[in-house]
């Protein structure tokens, strides 16, 4: 699967479906990453405010992902 | 009941296994049993290919449809998806990237249990042999399992492909007949 030649010859395609199933893979990648740092954070104790800080959002933004959303994260609000 | 069943049609249920494991899913459904029947060297995946339906292009839509981190197409971007679960895990614990199920994963044999519907399409399987009066059951029982069933996300990709159910079980019952 992490054949190099294999990598590189996708780097180079210009495929949309190769391009686009990549860019909504690291999307997905993103997006868990994110719940992960910011479920962590609210352990620590962290406020929205920081939190939204460091992400570059508005507090509004990430406690209307995480608070009332699905997800582990809802049972700390 | 599992008796019944062919050698191809026992590898479509264990391969079935196999990919959700290494899917990372909590259920065997209905899709997995759609990726063991296109992986078979039988006339049903033959059929199965004919109308579009091949490992890679059943694994694209899963991946899609259930929203799943897809290491193939994070390769093609140089990034390792192990490495990043890794040391994601290292610091989180195991499973910390998988997607929060709030559900229990496999069971403590390690096994993945079939979910409703799956069990069901393997019921379905029997009823479809039976009708046809086979003695056995095979891969293509199951395939017209999964199209009586006529839900769950394998559908769902045979949909989106554009596929009509009722030629596909044509076509299916054809093979099994020859």
């Amino acid at each position: 699967m992490a054949d190099t030649e294999q990598v590189a010859s996708a780097a180079s395609s210009k495929d949309p479906t190769v391009g686009l199933r990549a860019v909504r893979s690291l999307r997905t990648l993103v997006e868990r990453l994110e719940a992960l740092q910011v479920g962590n954070a609210r352990e620590q104790g962290w406020t929205w405010e920081q939190i939204a800080l460091l992400l570059g959002v508005s507090r509004q933004a990430v406690h209307k992902k995480y608070a009332s959303g699905r997800g582990p994260l809802r049972r700390r609000d | 009941m599992f008796e019944r069943f062919t050698q191809e049609a026992r590898q479509v249920v264990v391969q079935a296994q196999a990919e959700a494991t290494v899917l990372r899913h909590d259920r065997i459904g209905t899709e997995h049993l759609l990726l063991g029947l296109v992986g078979q060297d039988s006339p049903t995946a033959a059929v199965l290919a004919r109308h579009g339906l091949t490992r890679g292009t059943v694994l694209e839509a899963v991946t899609t449809l259930r929203g799943d981190l897809d290491a193939e197409a994070l390769t093609t971007l140089g990034i390792d998806l192990d490495a990043v679960r890794e040391r994601v895990e290292s610091a989180f614990g195991p499973g910390a990237l998988d997607e929060p199920p709030g559900r229990h994963g496999a069971t403590a044999s390690g096994r993945v249990p079939f979910n409703p519907r799956a069990k069901k399409v393997l019921e379905l399987s029997l009823r479809e042999a039976l009708a046809l009066k086979h003695r056995h059951i095979a891969d293509g029982h199951i395939a017209l399992g999964l199209l009586r069933e006529g839900e769950g996300l394998a559908m769902k990709v045979l949909h989106d492909r554009g596929i009509d159910p009722a030629e596909l079980r044509r076509d299916i019952t054809a093979a099994l007949d020859a």
